[in-house]
This record gives structure tokens, sequence and C-alpha cells, in this order.
């Protein structure tokens, strides 16, 4: 890190300090990372990066008006003309009735021996793990290229300091390995790429990630569309958790508070089907979406979302829970450039108790990779249009591969159109999310 | 920002451990933010973004490192640990600046250093509120903001490069929600430019709000999408986000190197139908993305990526022309200092025709009028891509029908230069945010409306 946190600390008090001299109060978060990526080309490393950084994001609220700036220098000068902008801004913004710094001085850590494990592989034994990934890769059958791949090590650590005196600060670690796979036959060609994580350099399994990723490439050469028409379809893990990622502001009190939530109105509402719970749970520490914290300092809680089908909760920060007359929930965003917010930590949906027999019975779809996620969905009206692939199934079993296709639907409507719950949950670690696979029935396929 | 003899010392340094290239990328990027809500401002946010890239090239292996500190210390240290691995003889020696003043292309008017401008951006934004909101009952929120940055940039390298530039960009937005009770949609207009706050003088926030609240309309009474394989008509401006994604991704050395890209052996022939011309300019006037220099220093130009539908250029950043022998285009772009640089678009956008949108329109028996286009997304290697339409309409029988909603075209490039087959005279540029290797640059797309005899259509009629 650029600093230690013992400087991080004075430098906050000396930021807060003046802040409250300014008639005003403050959070001061510090964001700090160093990572290690490594990129090889033709048995080659093609690219070697080493990065350390730091941030400091400040917002102050003063007369009820809050304003936000960040600097990414620590000197002094830098630091001050930090304050004074965001006092300024806090001059121009509206009153903000119900946005406070947390009344806490509670100091909280996390576990670095958990999150932030150690190991003894050298930088040497990380090239040669990239090597290796191209190599075995580019060697497998039909495979023209490795274009994508890469292996990092990133660590990042988080401080939240405010000018009642909360001291918070989390740091975690992550390895990543992933690499795309361009596969030929017939002037045919398809890519495909896949991902791995995990807490140790040790833990990443350089020939199950290229197993997995020829035998996702290959199996979808030569997909073909399908009919158009309407299909039950199960999303493979990865492709389940994006979706209802890309559609979880139904569950942000921020977007209710701001009149932009269609379910802002339907807490203690049927929403979904009865069989379909869903919680955010921060404290699963299996998930890289682990937080002892939010970004107001305030202590996490597992909290159910969807109940039995119930809308049970929308998530909130203080401000959003002032408004709405509740309690904050833990669910404090912000990073060091951006407002206060609110966001999901880690989505688990509860298993079902429906096995692979009835699970899997009969002609579906299962879709293993969807596109245009971020630009073919409409949280606020639920629509959305995918391009996909995956395979026509019939009673668990892979049949024609599918390229081409788009999936379309109403994702609110979708979670009243629930054919079965699976009941083993896996985990999706780019999301992290813990869910079981769900048969939806009757969406729009494309061919 | 950087000292010279600090940044002589670092190159110099970087050489002596063995390096064939060396460069230095300083930033410090100022940026302003204003943001309404509920026809209030909802926040004002600023901050000050600085920091120092360094690449070393050996043979192809690109090694970079980045950090928030200027001083010569810290700088050589991270030349020395990227190069740990890779250490040998100096094979070049030191190097002497000659500092290069770029011509200036985009002269600004208001810039951020001379002030913020909050309250005139306020003024802006709420009146483009008042606008959306006086178009109907039914409009029921709005957002808007008005985004202002000054990226400063400073280079050296060791062939003795040292030049320097400032961009102005400024880019305002405002998103209106309708609402019936029981369905909400948007609409969004946004205005973008290389330029400073003076161009608030030429953007009308009335025509902004009136435009997001009717396409939000529009989409409130918008029914299910047809879904199948027919003709579809694409509007101009941000239409151009096809041939964005569908060629221009696949035409930039980044991937064209790894031989990621279909078109990676096709110079010289026909990828098009011949009615597509397509260009990548950061020359044009403060044009979003636009430049005066690219991010590896070199004076920005015109490319003919495409005429008569045969393929003329490629997209070309340092190390593209040294791994595909091609010259550079002045292409190399990259977010901020914590990016090594990579081939990038700038504005690129299709040369008009001469087609007529009632020709386009009656030729269709049954078909997709996709006046709104919203973002999209391409798989370089297959040339697969989808785009979300943000505005369509059902065509049958030569006449437009009535609006359409959650649409999505997905092809892949190749198909889909070959399936243009009419393209209109309504040239219009739009702004972006384009996303890749070397992160999230300004981009430009345009295009007059055209018209692709073959896509598939999706959606959930």
């Amino acid at each position: 890190m650029s600093a230690q946190p013992n400087d991080n600390q004075q430098l906050a008090e000396r930021v807060l300090s003046k802040v409250q001299s300014e008639g005003a109060s403050g959070d001061l978060i510090i964001d700090a990372g160093e990572s290690l990526s490594l990129k090889a080309r033709d048995g080659e490393l093609e690219e070697y990066k080493v990065t350390s950084s730091q941030i400091f994001g400040l917002r102050v609220i003063k007369d009820g008006r809050v304003g936000t700036a960040y600097s990414e220098a620590s000197d002094s000068d830098a630091l001050e003309s930090m304050v004074e902008q965001a006092l300024i801004n806090a001059s121009f913004a509206r009153v903000e009735e119900f946005e406070k710094i947390s009344k806490s001085d509670d100091t909280l850590a996390t576990d670095n021996a958990l999150l932030c494990p150690t190991d003894a592989v050298s930088i040497d034994e990380k090239i040669q793990f990239s090597l290796d990934l191209e190599r075995k890769l580019a060697s497998m059958d039909k495979v023209k290229n490795v274009p994508y791949n890469g292996v990092q090590d990133v660590t990042g650590q988080r401080q939240v300091f405010t000018s009642n005196g909360l001291n918070a600060q989390s740091k975690s670690r992550t390895c990543l390995s992933f690499a795309y796979a361009l596969v030929e036959e017939d002037d045919v060609n398809a890519m495909e790429g896949l991902g791995q994580a995990a807490r140790t350099f040790p833990s990443l399994d350089v020939d199950a990630l290229v197993k997995q990723v020829h035998l996702n490439t290959l199996s979808i050469l030569h997909g073909k569309p399908v009919p158009s028409k309407h299909y039950d379809v199960i999303f493979n893990a990865e492709t389940q958790a994006e979706v209802f990622h890309v559609f979880a502001s139904m569950f942000s009190g921020k977007s209710a508070k701001d009149g932009v939530n269609p379910m802002r109105d339907k807490v203690g509402e049927a929403i979904a089907d009865p069989r379909l719970t869903i919680l955010d749970n921060p404290s699963l520490t299996d998930g890289f979406g682990y937080a002892l914290f939010d970004a107001e300092g305030t202590a996490t809680d597992k909290l159910a979302l969807i109940n039995q089908g119930n809308l049970a909760s929308l998530i909130h920060n203080s401000a959003t829970a002032a408004y709405f007359d509740t309690h904050s929930t833990g669910h404090a965003s912000r990073g060091p450039k951006s407002t206060l917010g609110v966001g999901v930590h880690q989505l688990e949906i509860l298993a079902g108790t429906d096995g692979d027999s009835s699970l899997k019975a009969g002609t579906y779809l299962e879709l293993v990779n969807l596109t245009g996620l971020h630009s073919g969905a409409n949280p606020l009206s639920g629509n959305f249009s995918f391009g996909a692939s995956g395979y026509l199934c019939k009673d668990g079993i892979r049949g024609q591969a599918i390229r081409g296709i788009t999936v379309a639907g109403n994702f609110f409507d979708m979670l009243n159109k629930i054919a079965a719950i699976g009941d083993a949950p896996v985990w999706d670690w780019e999301h992290s999310s813990l869910m079981p696979s769900i048969r939806f029935s009757d969406l729009a396929i494309s061919g | 920002m950087l000292n010279n003899q600090v940044a002589n010392t670092v190159i110099d340094h970087a050489l002596s451990l063995g390096a064939d290239f060396a460069e230095l990328f300083i930033e410090r990027n100022q940026v302003n933010a204003v943001n309404s809500l509920s026809s209030e401002v909802q926040s004002v946010q600023s901050g000050i973004d600085f920091g120092i890239g360094i690449r070393m090239i050996y043979g192809n292996k690109v090694l970079y490192g980045y950090t928030n500190k200027n001083d010569e210390a810290e700088l050589k240290k991270i030349a020395s640990a990227l190069a740990a691995k890779d250490l040998r003889d100096p094979t070049t020696s030191s190097t002497s600046f000659n500092f290069i003043e770029p011509m200036e292309l985009h002269p600004v008017g208001l810039p951020l250093s001379q002030g913020s401008e909050v309250a005139s951006k306020v003024a802006y934004l709420l009146k483009a509120d008042a606008a959306a909101r006086k178009a109907s009952n039914l409009i029921s929120q709005t957002r808007g903001i008005c985004m202002q940055r000054q990226q400063a940039i400073e280079l050296f390298n060791s062939e003795g490069l040292h030049t320097s530039d400032t961009r102005h960009y400024i880019r305002t937005s405002l998103t209106a929600i309708a609402s019936d009770g029981s369905e909400q949609a948007t609409g969004s207009r946004t205005e973008g430019g290389l330029q400073g706050w003076e161009i608030h003088e030429h953007i009308d926030a009335s025509a902004t709000g009136d435009e997001a609240a009717r396409q939000a309309l529009v989409n409130l009474s918008a029914q299910p999408c047809p879904s199948g394989r027919m003709p579809v008509v694409i509007g101009n401006g941000f239409g151009g986000v096809i041939f964005h994604e569908a060629c221009g991704h696949l035409l930039e050395t980044t991937s064209v190197a790894k031989k990621a890209s279909v078109f990676h052996d096709q110079m010289g022939e026909m990828i098009a139908n011949p009615a597509v011309s397509a260009v990548d300019d950061g020359t044009l006037t403060k044009e979003w993305g636009s430049i005066n220099i690219d991010d590896e220093g070199m004076q920005t130009r015109k490319t003919q990526l495409i005429k008569d539908g045969r393929l003329t250029s490629f997209l070309v950043d340092r190390l593209g022309a040294q791994q595909t022998g091609f010259d550079r285009t002045g292409s190399g772009r990259r977010e901020s200092y914590k990016y090594a640089p990579a081939s990038r678009m700038r504005n690129t956008f299709i040369e008009a025709g001469n087609d007529s949108f009632e020709d386009m329109i009656s030729s269709m028996e049954r078909g997709i009028y996709a006046s709104h286009m919203g973002g999209g997304s391409v798989q370089p290697g297959t040339g697969e891509f989808n785009f979300a339409v943000t505005e369509g309409y059902y065509v049958e029988n030569g006449k437009i029908q009535h609006p359409v909603k959650a649409a999505t075209l997905i092809s892949t490039g190749p198909a889909v230069l070959r399936e243009i087959s009419m393209v209109g005279s309504d040239f219009a540029l739009a702004s972006g945010m384009c996303g890749s290797v070397s992160g999230a640059v300004p981009t430009s797309v345009g295009q007059a409306t055209l018209k692709v005899d073959d896509i598939l259509v999706g959606g959930n009629a």
C-alpha cells in the first residue's frame, strides 16, 4: 500500500478535523490496492503489470447539505483542497433531511487471516502458471489460439473514518485466472471463456480451467439457432447470477426513495412464486462479497429480501432508512468518487425441493452464455432481451448446441413463472452469489 | 507536470535495464459533475486524479506499472520491479527530449480550470427537467447529469518524444421516466463534445427535456416486439453503434495482431456491401471522440477503414504496428494512467449515401425501424454482437405501425456488413463511452439512417 493504516488514520484525523472546524461533519473513505497481473501469448509473457494505488473520498454534511470530493494525491495541499471542494459542492446541493454521518465510534476490522491470507508462491511461479495456462489451452484439439488470458493477484483495502470517531477497515485478497479459447473447425468458429478465483494462489487449478474452457468452447462450436417460440429455460450458475444482479435494483431503497423503483410500495406483497426465498447474506465467508460493515460503517447482517414469494424488505443505508422510517440494513454503498447509495453484498436463494429428475424433466433450454446484459435490460420495467447460447436438453441430457438466439421476457413476470427450484445451491464467484438452479417457464426465444 | 530531468533519469534507467522502448504517461484529471433529481440539485461532485504510468517494451512483451507519486525514486523503483525478470544489457543509449507542441484542433471556451459554472449547469438541468415534465403528467421522474472533465497529459518516451496536451470534455444527459401506474418506461437524450461549458450556448435544454419525455412516452405505449429474422432500418446518429461493435472493434490491432479478429487476414478484400464506406476520424472539431494527439503522443488523423466495401486500414497503435507491420494511425488510447495504451476507435462512422428514408421503409414487408439504439457488445474472435433497441417501431407492408419494446438485434460483424443495402443522407454523430482492454474512452459513433436486409430480432411477442 502507498501508506500504512496508521499513516492513514493520522491523515484522516487531519482531514476530518478540518471538516469539523468548518462547522460540518463528514466521513472519509480511503481505498488502497496492490495488484500483479500477467498475460501470455504464443508461449511468451505478453504483459506484466504491477500497480499500487490509493484514493481518498470525502463526504461532508453542512447545514443539511451534502457534498463530496476526492483526491488521489495524499499531500497536505491536495487533502485541504479536497475538503474545500467538498464544502463548496455542498453549498449547491439541496437540503438532505435524512442523510447523516454515522454516530458510531466503533473500531471494526476484518480478519486478515481469513480474507487476506498469504502464501509462499513466488512471482516466477505465477509467471509459469500464466504461461502454462496459455500453452496448455492452445495445444488442445481445434484451439486456434487463446486471445485473452490472464493471472491476477489483487489485494484491496478499505478504511472508513468519520468525524464521530468510527474507524472501520477491511482488507481482502483475490487470486484470479481466466482464459478464452478461439476454436475453429470447417470455417466455423467459437470463443468461450471462463475464470476461477481463490483467496490464495495455490488454490487456482490450471488444468481444471483449461479442461473446462476447452470443453465449453468445443461443445458450443457447431451450435445452431432453435425455432422461435416459448421454451422452459434453466440458466447455468453464472448466467442466472448475472440476470438476478441486473435486476437487483428492484430491492434498492435508494431507487424507491428517488421514485424509480416499481417495488417501492410492494413490501409485504406477493411478488414471486411462493417457493422463492431470496436473502442478502454478507456473512458467508466463502463468497468474495463478504462484508463486515457497509460504506457508512454500519455492521452488516443477513436480510430476507423475498420470503416465500413475498417482498420482505428493501435494502437501506441510513438516509433511505430514515426516509422510510425504518433502520439501516447495512447496505450503504459509496466509492471514493461517488455519493451515498445502496447495494447488495451476496445474493443467496434458498434451496428448493426439486431434484434433477423433476427440475430437468422433459424439454428445456439450458442457457450458458448471455450477451448484452448492460444494454438489453430495463431494470425499471423489468423487460429484457439478451443474446444467448446454450443447449436444447431433454430429461437432463444436453442435445443440440444452440447459438445465435435471443431470450426475452419480463423479469418481474419471470419471478412468477417458476416451474421448479433445485435442491443444490452453487456459488458463482464472479457475482458472489449462492443459488440453486431454477427452471423458468415460457420465455420467448428467437432463433 | 513532471520535471524533465526526472523524466530523463527514469527513461534512461529503464533503458539501462535492457528495455527496447520506455515511456512515461503523466495524467492530471480534474472532474466536476452536477446531478439533478426530482427537479432539484441532487449532488455536486468533484475530484482530482493524478498518476504516472510507466511502459517498458521488450520485444512484443509489455511491462506496465503506475503510481500516484511523481518522485524519481518511486518511478525508478517501479521500472526496476517491472524489469526484474527481463534484465539484459542495454540496447539503446540515453535519451534527450525534443518537445513537440501538438496542433490545437479543438480550442476551448469555458474550461473547467476557469470555473465549474455550477449555477449555469444547474439552470440547464432544471430547464430540461421542466420541459420534460411539461410534456405530460405521465412523466413521473427525471434524472440529469452534467459532467465536465479536464484531462492534462504529458508524455516522454525513449525515442526522445516529449509532448503534452489538455483535453476538455463535457457531457450532459437527461433521462425521463414515464409511468401510467402499472408500467414504467424511460427515454433519454445525451449531448457531448471535446469542449468546455461553452457547449451550453449551442444546445437547447428544453429540446433535451422534450426529446427525453417523447421517447419515454413512446416506450410507455410500446407493444412487445415480434421476433425472428427480418429487415431492420436503423436510425442515424447513435445507430452507428452497429458499425462500432460489428466492425470497428474487429479492426483494432489489439484483436488483429492476436488473430482474434475475423478480419485479421482480409486487408484489401471486400468485407462489406459496396454501399458501405467507413471512417475513423480523430480530427473532427470538438467532437466527443476527437483528440489532438493519441495517448502515445502521435498527431491524430482521419483513417479510411472501408472504401466501397473494401477493407483499407486497421486501427494501429505502436505495439500493433510492431506486431502487424501496418503503419500507426494515431489510435493508441487509454482511459487513464492506470492502463497501457491499446488501439482504439475515435469518431467512427459509416459515410452517408443517397437513399431515402421513405424508400427504406416502403421496401419492408415486415420488419423493424430501430430509430434509437442503446449499447451493445461484441466478441471479436467470432464477430458475434448484440445491440439493444431503445426506441423501435414495427413495420408492415411498407408502413410504420406501432412502437415496440425490449428488442435486441444480434448477428455477426461480417454478416451484417454484407446485409447493409441502403444508406441514407441524414448523417449524424452521437457520443458514447467505449469499454475495452485499455479502459473506457470517449468515442463517437455515427451514420445516416440505413437498412440491413436480414438480421435476427429478439423480442417477447
